[in-house]
């Protein structure tokens, strides 16, 4: 859903009709009155079991959970390819890329001469969810999933990811990847013409 | 049960009095203050004087004692100091003494006058109707000058102000 | 000793304590919570439950009065300490006087016994009621002093000047009610609204909308809740306060509220009084459970009359206060001053012509 854009005009000057307060207090208490009244019928739907029928959007957050949009930004993982390998080749550019350096790579070299990483270090405590990490990768490696629930610990030291803790399969990330690729490589094309 | 009720009011308004003067910090001796008005409300009441109870605590102790507050609370004062704070029970103990022997002759010359109260009320004494008659035809004169006078105040801090904001 | 009036004395302020104490004061709480939410098409509180019933969140206040009871009483250091202790005692107190005065029902004669619904008829209950809510401004005043604390200082001042100059404004827009109904004694004025167009609202709605401005500045609740704004002043005069203390302060607000309720049901939207019913129309309705039910029921009807109208007044008040952003302190004070009093001013004069000129028919 696109976020609708409202222009407000600051220099209000007002009319004599709102200087007198009282009629614009009414209107407003008119506006108030309509949502409770219109979510108080809401809530009888909801006791004769029609919550869809209602206005109210809260969600009981441990009982359900909202899936937010692929454009969200939750915990940064590394993909796992369909191979079961994974994607990144160790170059380090997330690791220069990323703000507060909160990511450590040591490389190394498979058999058939690819280059994986040995040790992926990903201290959670120190992220920020910006997205650079995403944004440099040259493989689509590491995106930011749409996790983000039940990142605290009770420790600093917890919030360090391992490797193993990062990856993800990709399927479960298409979504985000094809996002990321509309609009990254979109974005590098139109500079490369410009 | 009215002798008793006037003599337990009394007893308070003396000692709220004797503590507004001797508290070292203002604003204590601003509540003792508050105290002696209720005090004096209650003791109106007693004398079947309703409309003059209620206006003390609104006019005395509900608007000119929070006055009084607001500005000791801006002014930020401290504890007294020096020879006088010293001194200050002695000082006390004296314009008291002073107060009170002005105040007997004052006492007796005006009973003398007027002889004894009659300790049963009139009917309808201090109701609003009666102090408002009374008011507005025996008393007006005092009433228009007491009016004139606080309209001559107000203005005058009005016209301070505005010079200050010059 | 033990005489009919004392019974009747002590069964009406155990009911007046109930109401506002007992009733209101949780339920009100309650209702701040939860009606705001539906209001602002959120559920709110609905978490606190025993075995699984939350009973509409109603429990929540139960849970705060459990966790308010428990917690530390603090106070800070530097603190007055007297007077730390007085202050929210000083708040608390007028809110429960005030409501003696008010009328909760009419007069009625059960057994031969002569029974007026109001715990103390004064013939100056108005200027009590004025009296005693301006005696409230001391335990905020003290509150925010005896705190040592720059907040709560900044708060008491401005809960000093707010009050008072609210309380000015407030005494003047009754002027002409009591022009009008001749009288201050509010058991007369409810008495006298017993015809419905003689109500309060119906000639004076302009000084209803005046008083109850007014009443809510001087209840500092929003828009008028400057002295303790928490974006400005964290909790204003009790950012210090804790525990029982606390509930004190919170208690005096909610009790304060069904004051000002009672207060304008009783000038303005005529006390018991059900429209277009007389009361000897009504013990006539009631005649079937004879002499003695008929008043009792009419009593009843008449009590339950006066808290329906309590109720939707006090529903008003929460809505305006979860509709109004809050005003700034100069524009409190314009209002104050500048708009409310010279409106109350004219419509004395309007009033005090209109009856000369014997447009307005007084009852």
């Amino acid at each position: 859903m696109a976020i609708g854009i409202k222009k407000v005009d600051s220099n209000i000057t007002l009319t004599l009709w709102e200087r007198m307060y009282a009629p614009e207090i009414i209107r407003g208490l008119y506006i108030t009155m309509r949502h409770f009244t219109v979510n108080l019928w809401g809530l009888a739907l909801e006791a004769l079991g029609r919550r869809d029928k209602r206005k109210i959007m809260t969600v009981y957050y441990p009982e359900e959970t909202l899936t937010p949009p692929p454009a969200y930004r939750g915990r940064p993982v590394l993909v796992r390819a369909e191979n079961g390998l994974e994607k990144c080749v160790a170059c380090g550019l997330c690791e220069v890329a990323c703000p507060p350096k909160c990511i450590k790579i040591t490389g190394g070299e498979r058999e058939n001469g690819d280059r994986y990483p040995l040790t992926y270090e990903l201290d959670g405590g120190r992220c920020i969810f910006c997205g650079f990490c995403e944004e440099v990768c040259p493989k689509d490696a590491i995106v930011m999933s749409a996790e983000w629930r039940e990142l605290c610990e009770y420790g600093r030291a917890r919030m360090v990811y391992q490797k193993e803790a990062l990856l993800y399969p990709q399927r479960n990330l298409q979504k985000r990847i094809n996002l990321i690729r509309s609009r990254y490589f979109g974005v590098s094309r139109y500079r490369g013409k410009a | 049960m009215e002798t008793m009720l006037f003599y337990l009011f009394a007893g308070v308004a003396v000692i709220l009095s004797l503590a507004m003067i001797a508290a070292k910090k203002p604003v204590t001796s601003a509540v003792c203050l508050v105290g002696v008005m209720f005090a004096l409300a209650a003791l109106f009441a007693l004398l079947h004087a309703h409309l003059i109870a209620a206006l003390q605590i609104l006019v005395y102790a509900g608007a000119i004692m929070v006055l009084f507050m607001f500005v000791i609370m801006l002014l930020n004062l401290r504890e007294k100091e020096g020879l006088a704070a010293r001194h200050q029970i002695v000082a006390q103990a004296a314009g008291v003494a002073l107060l009170g022997a002005l105040l007997i002759p004052f006492m007796t010359l005006a009973t003398l006058e007027k002889g004894p109260l009659s300790a049963i009320a009139p009917e309808r004494f201090g109701t609003t109707a009666a102090v408002g008659e009374l008011l507005y035809t025996e008393y007006l004169l005092p009433f228009e000058i007491a009016s004139a006078l606080l309209l001559a105040a107000l203005v005058g801090a009005v016209a301070l102000v505005k010079i200050r904001m010059r | 000793m033990i005489s009919p009036e004392l019974i009747e004395t002590a069964a009406k302020i155990i009911f007046v304590f109930a109401l506002t104490l007992g009733f209101f004061a949780p339920v009100l709480g309650w209702v701040e919570r939860k009606q705001s939410a539906v209001m602002q098409d959120r559920i709110g509180a609905n978490r606190a439950g025993v075995f699984g019933f939350t009973v509409i969140g109603l429990l929540h206040s139960l849970a705060d009065a459990i966790k308010l009871v428990f917690k530390e009483d603090f106070t800070p250091r530097g603190a007055e300490k007297a007077l730390h202790t007085l202050a929210p005692v000083m708040a608390v107190i007028p809110a429960l006087i005030a409501f003696a005065v008010i009328p909760f029902g009419g007069q009625y004669t059960l057994w031969g016994h002569r029974v007026n619904l109001v715990v103390a008829d004064l013939d100056v209950g108005l200027l009590f009621v004025f009296a005693i809510s301006s005696i409230s401004t001391y335990g905020v005043v003290i509150a925010g002093w005896a705190s040592n604390n720059n907040w709560s200082l900044l708060g008491g001042l401005r809960a000093s000047a707010q009050m008072f100059s609210y309380e000015v404004a407030m005494g003047l827009t009754v002027i002409a009610l009591v022009m009008y109904y001749q009288s201050l004694s509010l058991v007369e004025i409810v008495a006298k609204q017993e015809n419905f167009w003689h109500w309060g609202i119906v000639w004076h709605w302009p000084a209803f909308l005046l008083f109850f401005s007014c009443a809510i500045a001087e209840n500092k609740r929003v828009p008028f809740d400057a002295p303790e704004a928490e974006s400005e002043l964290v909790a204003g005069y009790f950012t210090e306060y804790s525990g029982m203390k606390f509930v004190m302060f919170w208690a005096a607000e909610f009790i304060e509220m069904v004051t000002i309720a009672g207060m304008c049901v009783a000038l303005f939207l005529g006390g018991h009084h059900i429209p277009f019913v007389t009361q000897a129309g009504l013990a006539e309705a009631l005649g079937a459970f004879g002499p003695n039910g008929a008043q009792v029921a009419a009593m009843l009807i008449g009590v339950g009359v006066f808290v329906f109208k309590l109720i939707l007044l006090l529903a008003l008040q929460m809505a305006v206060r979860w509709t109004l952003p809050r005003f700034r302190y100069d524009q409190i004070m314009k209002l104050g001053w500048k708009m409310i009093l010279p409106l109350s001013l004219a419509w004395i004069s309007l009033t005090g012509a209109a009856i000369l000129a014997g447009v307005m028919p007084r009852p």
